[in-house]
């Protein structure tokens, strides 16, 4: 795959959230994600070049928020939909990340959202 | 009546500068309690007796419209009933000749009032010569320790300066405690304001932002506590994580990639997996990390604000 730096099309929050049967826990300022990077590493995040993109993840710590914060996600899709606590919202809603919650675990999410990326 | 045992103000007058500003800064009004029941000129001792009953209070202020024209205290009311007056108002019998503060006053003028003269509490009233509150020896201390702690917490989470030396140099220091998981990258978050408020270039900001993340988690997770420091310079932005050990007994071995001490609780959390200081080196335009056992560790990231060619 490459690690491209070439800009993505952008793919719609509301396609995403009925794409993963999701729920919206937070909008935050930007209606779009450019890609996705899924992972239970923060650091492995942290390395990514890609911009504007959805962090998908089944941590749901604080440090979640900060890292999508860091290299600029848009927003951020939470598998399991594991239980958020109140301070993890805030601080999405702090930083203007939109936060999402979906029922799947992380791999069939990822086959879900896949379509909206790599179709035309 | 005068105090006949002042405070030694000895200890007042070593005071560190910090402590002085804030207990200069506040004002009678910001301590004084300012719900307080008051009696009328015209209200009879009895009442008075009464209304100091119910709402278990030792002294009354006596109100004429808002102006304050007199109090009357328990030992008024005792006086009242041993020589048979309590039926009287309490125009009659009041303590006229009052000591008040004004609510602009300073809290060291309040305070010095307290060591001066035996009351417990002042009445404060405003310019306008209105009744507004009353001031005792507990709020005081009450409104000093509020202010302190915030003083406090401010100062321990950001130390920021400009260096006399360097007029062009921000300086901005962050303390990290250990294992404060839940704060870790605000020290982060506030460089990367600074960055954006500066234009920075989106792609030096982002390196910034990763590498200052990095160690900031480092210093939270690995160490017993430290600094982050961020030194802004018109063509580079220096990041130096100091810690306060236990001190890395290889240094070349943790910049490889998935070297990692970390513990299970850690990896739970995202991260201990050997990636954050070859992460950081990554980002860097330049990198170097000086430590020593029992001691503690400093790295040090310096990245050009002229974004990096990328053609490598």
């Amino acid at each position: 795959m490459e690690r491209g730096v070439s800009m993505k099309k952008q793919v719609r929050i509301d396609d995403i959230v009925s794409a993963v049967d999701g729920v919206i826990l937070f909008k935050g300022e930007n209606d779009y994600v450019r890609w996705v990077v899924s992972s239970g590493l923060m650091s492995d995040v942290l390395t990514t070049e890609e911009e504007e993109i959805l962090l998908l993840s089944s941590l749901t710590t604080a440090q979640v928020v900060r890292t999508a914060d860091m290299v600029g996600a848009n927003a951020i899709l939470l598998a399991y939909n594991k239980p958020v606590t109140d301070d993890v919202i805030a601080l999405a809603r702090e930083l203007g990340i939109t936060l999402l919650g979906t029922p799947y675990p992380v791999f069939e999410a990822c086959h879900l959202l896949s379509p909206l990326f790599f179709g035309d | 009546m005068p105090n006949r045992f002042p405070i030694s103000t000895e200890a007042v007058d070593k005071t560190p500068v910090a402590t002085m500003e804030i207990i200069l800064r506040l004002k009678v009004k910001d301590a004084m309690v300012t719900n307080v029941l008051a009696a009328k000129k015209s209200d009879t001792l009895r009442e008075i007796q009464m209304m100091m009953k119910e709402n278990e209070i030792s002294g009354v202020p006596v109100l004429d419209e808002n102006r304050l024209v007199g109090m009357i205290s328990v030992n008024d009311i005792i006086n009242a009933l041993d020589r048979n007056y309590i039926h009287d108002k309490a125009e009659k019998h009041m303590v006229r000749n009052l000591i008040v503060l004004e609510d602009d006053m300073p809290l060291t003028f309040a305070v010095s009032y307290f060591n001066k003269y035996t009351y417990r509490r002042f009445p404060v009233i405003n310019k306008e010569k209105e009744f507004v509150g009353i001031l005792s020896t507990k709020d005081v201390l009450a409104a000093m320790l509020f202010e302190m702690n915030k003083e406090i917490n401010a100062l321990e989470s950001r130390l920021t300066s400009v260096r006399a030396d360097m007029p062009n140099q921000i300086v901005q220091e962050f303390v990290i405690k250990r294992f404060d998981f839940e704060n870790a990258g605000t020290a982060s978050f506030q460089l990367k304001k600074l960055l954006k408020e500066k234009s920075v270039d989106r792609k030096v900001l982002r390196r910034a932002s990763v590498a200052a993340y990095e160690l900031e988690i480092n210093v939270a997770i690995h160490t017993f506590g430290g600094t982050i420091t961020f030194i802004f310079d018109k063509d580079r932005i220096t990041i130096i994580a100091k810690d306060n050990g236990p001190g890395i007994l290889n240094v070349d071995e943790v910049c490889e990639e998935g070297f990692s001490t970390a513990n299970e609780w850690i990896r739970s959390l995202g991260f201990g997996a050997g990636m954050g200081l070859p992460n950081t080196k990554r980002v860097s335009d330049d990198f170097s990390i000086t430590s020593q056992v029992g001691v503690g560790t400093t790295v040090t990231s310096v990245i050009f604000l002229e974004a990096k060619d990328e053609s490598e």
